[in-house]
């Protein structure tokens, strides 16, 4: 894995996906709703048939967020077979929101967080944590996915996805695989002292120096991640049941130290928890399609 | 915004040219006053402008030498300013004794603003709830009064300190009356515009104010109320002059209606009561304004007064502006929020630094409105 003159290898790309249910006949759906969420570091898209999960597409953002939203829904148009017409009603979300050329609606990312971790975790979520690409947010919601609380990480992006990208990239090890081998090592280490991405890089190569493995480097930066947001969730509470959405979300060495920490277990999803926003935003594009006709039906 | 605002807009932008142009046309002395305890009466009835020191909102590198930086963003602002050279114009510099970071920070202001001519510190007790606070405050204002003669070189005469306090009034008058257009369904009147006509009165001449402000009344009430108000926010903290910010927040669905903050309603909310001597009248009026979290002790009055201004407002919830650092009122803090969301007025906290994330605050916001709104998305 290590890099050849002339080939850099970029050791934090996370896998983009695109999937659909070959289950469902999109054709025989009363309403096609689609969420997309242009995020700081990836976007998706998500479409819902008739209120149910139909395919997503998950990419890394370019420099310009309305492309990311087009070939965000491009993957899962070209997929399905779907044109951009048949989708009846789109919210776009994540911070590039409003800059959605086809979106019917913008809602935050937290509702959306929100209202997809409703879906993908039951209504028995009460607390969200969301860990995306440059912020955290901790989230208190009702059964109905309904956001009754939150909080975000002030300014600095340091306990997020993009830093994780640094240490993968610094410690040349594909990102997929450093929640894993956070694990192998002889002895838990201490959390690195600090999480901001900058002073982390120099304290990880102080740490290599030193003689740590790279995977107990790895295990110090996750248990600082950990350490990092459970700070920000203890600041509102922790409610049962706990949900964790956001790319993070799909890296054990970071999940496991935090339900270490909080001595609860997050509830387990299938559905990759990258969507998670997206997923909201297609939901509530529903409940609104719904509601437009139900107004209609009363004129 | 229609253009009625257009003047005060005009004076907060262009803020130091207009005190060079005051300063050039009357000759009188331009003062800095840190902090609105400043008992401005004594000044203007020595015939000066005085110009309260707002921040620039831009990155600077001037301020590390000389104050921490883990001071308040609006003392290291402040500072700035005055280290920057932008109120050159002032010969004087005056604090009241409010909190220690600004007292720092006008230290500094003294000793290191070449411009600066002379200065005075006012050491106004905090314990304004002392029985003995009005006493100390009458003795303190009179020693400023009679440093001021030292300054001008002649007697200040009661006749003309009760003009200063005639006038003053009038300003905190015709300010409540425009906060009065706040409390209507779908207000005439923005929280950006208010914002602008309150801390213009912080450094325009008054009389000047006092005729624009007319000007503007006669105006505003014949507005339509055609501007959906969205959600009635409340805004809570110290000094706040982040115009866009504001704007913001009133860009996505919400009309600010009123405020607990020193550029604000704090400044002007309670009118001097009148004695036969002026110096009575100025020293009990600061001690009785509604206090800064730094003057509020033992009892918290500021938190019914914070109540009672949400609910004559009909402020659907609030928003706390808190500059990084501020002890005060991150002290204020937890249980004021608590005061509120027990009496129906849920909070949004918000951390303002020199420069703010307008995006990320926006986020918030909106998230916030999100939660406060009917149910349409469930």
């Amino acid at each position: 894995m290590a890099d050849t003159a002339g080939e850099k290898k970029e050791y934090w790309r996370w896998q983009e996906s695109c999937w659909i249910d070959e289950s469902k006949d999109w054709r025989a759906a009363k309403i096609v709703t689609a969420g997309i969420d242009v995020g700081s570091v990836s976007s998706q898209a998500v479409v819902c048939v008739d209120g149910e999960l139909y395919g997503f597409n998950s990419m890394r953002t370019g420099n310009n967020s309305p492309d990311s939203a087009r070939n965000a829904i491009q993957g899962v148009l070209d997929k399905s077979g779907m044109k951009l017409e048949d989708i009846k009603y789109v919210v776009g979300t994540g911070y590039g929101r409003v800059n959605v050329p086809f979106a019917h609606k913008a809602i935050t990312e937290i509702a959306c967080h929100a209202r997809g971790a409703n879906y993908m975790g039951g209504n028995a979520v009460r607390t969200i944590l969301d860990m995306g690409g440059q912020d955290c947010k901790a989230i208190h919601c009702d059964e109905k996915g309904k956001v009754t609380n939150f909080l975000m990480n002030d300014k600095c992006a340091a306990g997020t996805g993009r830093g994780m990208e640094v240490i993968s990239d610094l410690m040349q090890i594909p990102i997929a695989e450093l929640g894993q081998r956070s694990f192998d090592v002889d002895e838990e280490p201490n959390a690195v002292s600090s999480v901001c991405v900058v002073f982390a890089k120099s304290e990880a190569l102080g740490l290599l120096k030193a003689g740590y493995t790279k995977n107990k480097v790895i295990a110090a930066y996750c248990q600082a991640m950990a350490e990092r947001v459970v700070s920000l969730l203890e600041r509102i509470g922790v409610e049962k049941e706990f949900f964790i959405t956001g790319g993070i979300a799909k890296n054990p060495g970071v999940v496991k130290r935090i339900e270490k920490i909080l001595g609860i277990q997050a509830v387990q999803t299938k559905i990759d928890s990258q969507i998670a926003g997206a997923l909201g935003a297609a939901l509530f594009g529903y409940t609104l399609m719904q509601k437009q006709g139900a107004s209609a039906k009363a004129a | 915004m229609s253009g009625l605002f257009d003047q005060f807009k005009e004076w907060y932008e262009k803020r130091h040219d207009y005190a060079r142009a005051w300063k050039g046309r009357t000759g009188g002395q331009v003062v800095a006053t840190m902090c609105t305890y400043t008992p401005e009466e004594v000044l203007i009835a020595a015939g000066m402008l005085p110009v309260r020191v707002l921040g620039a909102h831009e990155p600077q590198n001037v301020t590390e030498p000389h104050i921490f930086g883990m001071f308040c963003p609006f003392c290291r602002d402040s500072l700035a300013q005055g280290l920057l050279g932008r109120f050159d114009y002032c010969e004087g510099v005056t604090l009241t004794q409010s909190c220690i970071q600004y007292r720092q920070a006008f230290n500094s202001w003294r000793m290191h603003v070449p411009t600066v001519k002379w200065d005075y510190y006012l050491p106004m007790p905090n314990e304004v709830q002392s029985r003995f606070a009005r006493v100390m405050h009458y003795a303190e204002v009179k020693k400023f009064r009679e440093f001021m003669e030292g300054v001008i070189g002649r007697k200040i005469p009661d006749a003309d300190l009760k003009r200063s306090i005639e006038v003053l009034n009038e300003n905190r008058r015709l300010l409540r009356e425009l906060f009065e257009f706040r409390k209507e369904t779908n207000p005439r009147v923005t929280g950006v515009e208010a914002l602008y006509a309150s801390l213009t009165a912080q450094f325009v001449d008054k009389e000047e104010h006092n005729r624009e402000l007319q000007r503007v009344l006669a105006e505003v009430a014949k507005r339509p109320n055609d501007r959906e108000e969205g959600i009635r926010f409340m805004t809570i903290g110290s000094e706040n002059d982040d115009i866009a910010f504001m704007a913001m927040v009133e860009s996505v669905g919400s009309t600010i209606v009123i405020d607990d903050q020193c550029s604000g309603t704090r400044y002007f909310w309670n009118e001097a009561r009148v004695q036969d001597d002026p110096i009575a009248t100025i020293a009990d009026r600061y001690c009785e304004r509604p206090a800064c979290p730094t003057k509020d002790y033992p009892a918290h009055t500021r938190f019914d007064h914070v109540l009672k201004l949400a609910k004559d407002y009909n402020a659907r919830a609030a928003i706390f502006l808190q500059q990084k650092f501020c002890d005060p009122h991150e002290g204020d803090y937890p249980d004021l929020k608590r005061h509120l969301e027990d009496n129906g007025i849920p909070t949004l906290f918000l951390e303002f630094d020199i420069t703010n994330p307008l995006g990320p605050f926006r986020i918030r916001v909106e998230a916030f409105l999100e939660t406060l709104r009917e149910e349409e998305l469930f």
